[in-house]
C-alpha cells in the first residue's frame, strides 16, 4: 500500500474531471486491456443489435418450402447458428441477449457501487450507533442466502429482469459497503482530514470533497465484480424459469435449450454459444477488477 | 441473526401481492370455504399476530405443512438435507484438496509460463455459470459418452435402507460424479487463489527465509513452513464455501434432478407452496449462518497464537 | 592470520533494482579471527546486514553476489555448489535473526522448531533432541518446560533467547547475529548480550554481530568493522578504534550513540544521508557529509583501507591527521557546521 499512499496524494476539490481521473484505468496489464476489449465488443454487439440481427429473435420462423423452422442445424437455411424447438433463430437470440446482460451488468453493479459506498462512507465517517446499525445490517446480508433470496423475490415479483437487478442490490451492497467502510476508517485518520475538520469545514463537505474520491477506485473494483455477478445471478434466475419471457437474455436461452431436452438431441449449437457469452462478459470484468486490485495493492505485484 | 432472517423471510412471504393460499385454493372453492381455510392457516388473523404464532412454531421446530406433499414440511426438509450435504461436502473437498495443492504450487512457480496461463484460466471457471457448466458435462458425458447418468441419485427401481446403504452404493457414487465435478470445478478457484496469494506472502516470512538459512530441506521450507501458514485462512474459508456452495446448489441440483433442498425451493416456489419454500429456505440461511460460526471457530482452533493465548 | 575463521577479501554484492542496479557491498574487506565476537557497524542501508545474508547465501531473488571471495575455514563461500553450502548451514554457520518473533514459526512449538533442525540437520535421535533442547534452554536461561510453547507466548527478550538456543543447537563454528537486541529496551539488551558474550567464550565459537549501534559493539566486541555506503571504512581492535579512530565517520558514529553502561550527554548527530548507491560518488563516498573534507577527498579515485598500526585499518585520506581530527570531531559544533 505504501507505495500508492505516497503517489496519491490526498486529492481536494471536487471537479468531476478529477473525479474521473482518479479511476485511474488499469492500462499497462494486458488481461485488463483484454477485458476492456470484450466489453467494447459486447457494448457494440448490444447497441447495434437492430443492425446485426437477421431476425426478431422470438418470431417463429418458417423455412421456404413453409415448414416451421425448428431444431435447424447451424448453417441450414441460412441459419447461422441454426433454430431452437420452436423455430426461432438462435444467432439473432445471442445478439439481443448482449443487450439484456450488459442492461442487468451495468445497473446491479452501479447501485451495489453506489449503496455499498454510501453506506461505507456513513459507517466509516459518522461511527457510533450509524456505524452500529449499518453494519448490523450488513450482518444480516451476509446471512441472506443470496440466490434463495433473489429466486423468491422473483417468483413473486412480476417477472422482469428489473426485479432481478433490485434483489441483488438488497443484498450485495454488503461486501462493498464492509470494505469502503474500513478504507473510511483508515482515511479519517489522516492529517488532512483532521485539518479541514478544523479549518471549519462542514462533515458533508469532508465526505464528499476529501473522502469519496480517495476510496471511489474501490467502489469501481467492487462494482466491476458486480457486473459479472449480477449477469451470472439473472441467467441463474432465468434458467431456473423465474426470468421474464418477453425478454431474451443467454440465462433464458439455456432454460429453452434444457427444457426442449437440447443436452440428450446433442444440440451443442443451441447451448454452448450462449454460455460462452456469458463466461467472456463475466471474465472480462474480472481481468479488469484484477488490475484493479494491482493498481490498489502494488503490495502483490513486487 | 437467524431471527433476523426469519423476520425477514416472514415479511417476504407475507407481504406478497398474491395469496399465499393460491396454490391450495381449488377455483370451485365458494368464498365461505376460502375463508375457512384462511381461518385455519390463521391467515384471517392480524400480521402481527401471525408474526409471533410464526415466530413460536418456528422455535418449537414447527415449520408448518407442505400444500402440495400435505406433510409436515420440518421431515420433508431434513429427508432432502442429507442429500444436499453429501452433494456440497464431496464436491468442496474435491476443490480444495486440488485447490491448495496447485495454489501452492503456482506461487512456487511464481512468473513461471504455468503460472502466467493457469490464472487466467482459473479466472474463467470463476466466471462459468454453474448450471452451464453441468450442463456441458451432462451433455458430453452423459448423452453423448454415456459414462454417467443423467440425473438423481439412483437408478430407477433401486431402493436402499437408510442413507447409509445408498450413499456406499456404486448407484449413488456413479450419480455423484456429474453434480460434485460440477461444483468442484466451479469452487476450486477460491481455495486455489488464495493458498497462491497466502503462500506469496508467507514465502516473504522472515521465518520462511530462516527455515533456509537453517539448511532445512526444500520440502520442509514450502510444506511445512510455508504452506501450514498459509493453509490457515483457507481452512477458513471452507467453512464460508460451505455456506455458498448450499445456496448455489440451487442451480446445479435442478440441472442434474438431484433431490435435495436447492432444487425442492425451485419447485416449491414454482408450485408456490410457500410453507415448503420457507422452510427449504431457512434451513439453507441455517447452513450458512452455522458455517460462519464454524469458520471463526475453525480459525481460533487451527491458530496457536489464538488458541493458546 | 592463519586462525581467522572467516576472511572476507573484496566482497561485491547488487540488487537489480528494475533494470538497473544497486551495488549495495562494494569491495568489503575484514576478517573474523576464531574466537572472537566481530561487530559490523553502520547506518541502515550501509550494507551490512547484505554482508550478514550474503554470508548465508539466502538472499532476495534480486540480490546477486558479483565477486570477491569469504573464505571459512579454507572454503570460499561464495564458490560453493547450493548442496554444499546447504550442508554447511546451521552446522558450521548459525544465524540470530533481528526479530525473533517474525522468524520463528508462529504454529509451532518452540520444541519442534529445534527438533526440526536437531533431527533433520543434526542427525540426532528424537531422545537425543529432546536432552539437547532442554540443555540448551537451560544454557539461555529459560525453564525447559516453556520448550511446550508457542512463540507468541514468550516476551520479546525470552524470544531473542529462544533464537540464540536455536542458533547454538549444532555447535556452529561462527554465528552471525543480525541486530540480535535492536528490538529491545537497554536493560534487556544488556542481559541478552552478556548470555551472547558468556557463551560465546564458554563455547569457543565465533560471532559476527550485525548492528547500527556502535555502543553494542563497544560493550560486547572484540573487533570492530565499521561499514558506510557499501564499504569497509575502518576495521580493528574495538578499544583501538574507539578510541582512536582514524575515519571521520567513525568518530561521528561514536558521537551519535548513548553508551549502554553510563547515559552520555548530548548526542550530536551526522547530518545528511549516505549517497544513492545506484550513483556512487566517486572518491570518499563519505565526503559529502565529512566536516573534514577537503577536495582531493572526491577526486582521487577509490581510497584504499590503509593499516595504520598493529591490524587497524582505515580507509581516510587525512588519516595522518587522525589527531588533530579527533579534537574537532569530539566538538559538536564540528558536525553542527555540517546541517
Amino acid at each position: 500500500m505504501h507505495s500508492d499512499s505516497a503517489s496519491a496524494e490526498p486529492i481536494r476539490g471536487g471537479s468531476v474531471l478529477r473525479w474521473i481521473r482518479r479511476i485511474h484505468l488499469p492500462l499497462d496489464d494486458p488481461f485488463a486491456i483484454a477485458g476492456l476489449l470484450i466489453y467494447a465488443v459486447f457494448i457494440l454487439v448490444a447497441v447495434f443489435a437492430d443492425q446485426l440481427a437477421t431476425h426478431d429473435p422470438l418470431e417463429i420462423l418458417f423455412t421456404q418450402d413453409y415448414q416451421l423452422a425448428a431444431d435447424l442445424r447451424p448453417g441450414e437455411d441460412g441459419f447461422v447458428l441454426g433454430t431452437t424447438s420452436l423455430g426461432r433463430d438462435i444467432y439473432s437470440q445471442l445478439v439481443y441477449g448482449s443487450r439484456s446482460a450488459l442492461l442487468i451488468g451495468i445497473t446491479a453493479a452501479f447501485m451495489v457501487a453506489v449503496i455499498g459506498t454510501v453506506v461505507g462512507l456513513l459507517a466509516g465517517y459518522f461511527r457510533g450507533w450509524t456505524d452500529i446499525v449499518l453494519m448490523r445490517a450488513a450482518d444480516i446480508a451476509f446471512g441472506i442466502p443470496f440466490l434463495p433470496f433473489v429466486i423468491v423475490l422473483a417468483a413473486f415479483l412480476e417477472p422482469s429482469i428489473w426485479n432481478v437487478v433490485f434483489a441483488m442490490a438488497l443484498i450485495l451492497w454488503r461486501d462493498t459497503g464492509r470494505v469502503i467502510r474500513s478504507q473510511v476508517l483508515t482515511l479519517r485518520t489522516r492529517a488532512y482530514i483532521d485539518a479541514a475538520r478544523v479549518s471549519g469545514s462542514s462533515d458533508l463537505k469532508i465526505v464528499f470533497r476529501h473522502i469519496a474520491p480517495n476510496i471511489l477506485p474501490l467502489s469501481f473494483l467492487y462494482g466491476s465484480i458486480a457486473i459479472g455477478w449480477a449477469i451470472l445471478t439473472e441467467a441463474a434466475i432465468s434458467f431456473l424459469g423465474f426470468g421474464d419471457p418477453e425478454t431474451i437474455s443467454w440465462g433464458y436461452m439455456l432454460q429453452d435449450a434444457y427444457a426442449s431436452q437440447a443436452l440428450s438431441t446433442g444440440g451443442y449449437y443451441w447451448f454452448v454459444p450462449p454460455g460462452i457469452c456469458i463466461v467472456l462478459v463475466v471474465v472480462a470484468g474480472f481481468f479488469i477488477s484484477r488490475g484493479y486490485e494491482e493498481i490498489l495493492f502494488p503490495k502483490l505485484k513486487e | 441473526m437467524l431471527w433476523a432472517v426469519a423476520t425477514i423471510l416472514f415479511l417476504m412471504f407475507r407481504l406478497m401481492p398474491t395469496n399465499p393460499l393460491a396454490a391450495y385454493i381449488d377455483p370451485t372453492f365458494t368464498e365461505e370455504q376460502q375463508q375457512l381455510l384462511m381461518a385455519k392457516f390463521g391467515l384471517d388473523r392480524p400480521l402481527w399476530e401471525q408474526y409471533f404464532i410464526y415466530l413460536k412454531n418456528l422455535l418449537q421446530g414447527e415449520l408448518g405443512d407442505s400444500f402440495f406433499y400435505r406433510q409436515p414440511v420440518g421431515e420433508r426438509v431434513m429427508e432432502l438435507l442429507p442429500n444436499t450435504l453429501v452433494l456440497t461436502f464431496s464436491s468442496l473437498i474435491i476443490a480444495y484438496v486440488f485447490g491448495i495443492i496447485v495454489g501452492a504450487w503456482l506461487a512456487w512457480k511464481r512468473d513461471s509460463v504455468a503460472e502466467r496461463a493457469a490464472i487466467p484460466l482459473v479466472l474463467t471457471t470463476r466466471a462459468m455459470p454453474e448450471f452451464w457448466l453441468g450442463m456441458l458435462l451432462l451433455a458430453v458425458f452423459s448423452f453423448t459418452l454415456g459414462w454417467f447418468p443423467a440425473g438423481g441419485t439412483r437408478s430407477p427401481g433401486s431402493e436402499y435402507d437408510g442413507y447409509l446403504a445408498l450413499y456406499t452404493s456404486r448407484d449413488f457414487l456413479a450419480h455423484l460424479v456429474l453434480p460434485a465435478m460440477t461444483l468442484a470445478i466451479y469452487s476450486q478457484g477460491l481455495p486455489l487463489l488464495l493458498m497462491r496469494s497466502n503462500m506469496l506472502e508467507v514465502m516473504n516470512e522472515d521465518f520462511v527465509t530462516m527455515a533456509r538459512i537453517k539448511g532445512l530441506s526444500n520440502w520442509t521450507v514450502v510444506v511445512r513452513h510455508a504452506a501450514r501458514n498459509a493453509l490457515l485462512p483457507v481452512m477458513t474459508s471452507f467453512a464460508i464455501a460451505v455456506g455458498y456452495q448450499i445456496q448455489g446448489n440451487v442451480v446445479v441440483e435442478t440441472v442434474f434432478s438431484w433431490p435435495g433442498l436447492g432444487r425442492e425451493l425451485v419447485n416449491a416456489v414454482s408450485a408456490s407452496d410457500y410453507p415448503l419454500a420457507q422452510g427449504a429456505f431457512l434451513m439453507i440461511a441455517v447452513v450458512v449462518v452455522l458455517m460462519n460460526l464454524l469458520a471463526d471457530l475453525l480459525y481460533s482452533l487451527l491458530d496457536p497464537r489464538i488458541s493458546h493465548a | 592470520m592463519g586462525d581467522d575463521i572467516l576472511r572476507v577479501n573484496g566482497l561485491k554484492i547488487s540488487y537489480a533494482v528494475g533494470d538497473a542496479k544497486v551495488r549495495a557491498v562494494d569491495d568489503a574487506t575484514f576478517s573474523i579471527p576464531s574466537g572472537s565476537i566481530v561487530g559490523l557497524v553502520g547506518e541502515s542501508g550501509c550494507g551490512k546486514t547484505t554482508v550478514a545474508r550474503g554470508l548465508t547465501r539466502v538472499m532476495a531473488k534480486s540480490a546477486i553476489i558479483e565477486g570477491g571471495e569469504a573464505i571459512f575455514d579454507g572454503t570460499d563461500l561464495m564458490k560453493m555448489s547450493e548442496a554444499e553450502m546447504n550442508r554447511l548451514r546451521w552446522r558450521d554457520i548459525a544465524f540470530v535473526p533481528q526479530s525473533a518473533m517474525n522468524s520463528l514459526d508462529p504454529v509451532y512449538r518452540i520444541e519442534h522448531q529445534l527438533n526440526e533442525v536437531l533431527i533433520q540437520r543434526g542427525g540426532h535421535s528424537k531422545s537425543e533432541a529432546r536432552q539437547r533442547s532442554e540443555e540448551l534452554f537451560d544454557m539461555v536461561g529459560i525453564e525447559p518446560r516453556r520448550l511446550k510453547d508457542y512463540p507468541h507466548q514468550f516476551s520479546g527478550g525470552m524470544r531473542q533467547r529462544v533464537a540464540i538456543a536455536l542458533a547454538l543447537a549444532l555447535n556452529p563454528k561462527l554465528v552471525i547475529a543480525d541486530e540480535p537486541v535492536t528490538a529491545l529496551d537497554v536493560i534487556v539488551q544488556r542481559q541478552i548480550l552478556d548470555t551472547l558474550k558468556d557463551l560465546q567464550e564458554k563455547l569457543g565459537i565465533s560471532v559476527i554481530l550485525v548492528t547500527h549501534d556502535i555502543s553494542v559493539v563497544a560493550y560486547v566486541c572484540d573487533r570492530i568493522v565499521v561499514m558506510y555506503a557499501g564499504q569497509v571504512v575502518e576495521s580493528g581492535d574495538t578499544e583501538t578504534v574507539l578510541t582512536r579512530p582514524y575515519h571521520p565517520y567513525t568518530m561521528g558514529l561514536y558521537n551519535a550513540f548513548p553508551d549502554l553502561q553510563s547515559s552520555a550527554g548530548l548526542l550530536t548527530p551526522i547530518e545528511g544521508h549516505p549517497p544513492d548507491l545506484r550513483h556512487p560518488p566517486t572518491g570518499c563516498r563519505f565526503a559529502q557529509r565529512c566536516p573534514f573534507a577537503q577536495s582531493r577527498c572526491t577526486t582521487s579515485g577509490d581510497i584504499e583501507l590503509a593499516d595504520v598500526g598493529g591490524g587497524h585499518y582505515a580507509a581516510c585520506l587525512r588519516s595522518g591527521e587522525a589527531a588533530t581530527l579527533r579534537g574537532d570531531a569530539a566538538k559538536s559544533e564540528t558536525w553542527a557546521a555540517m546541517a
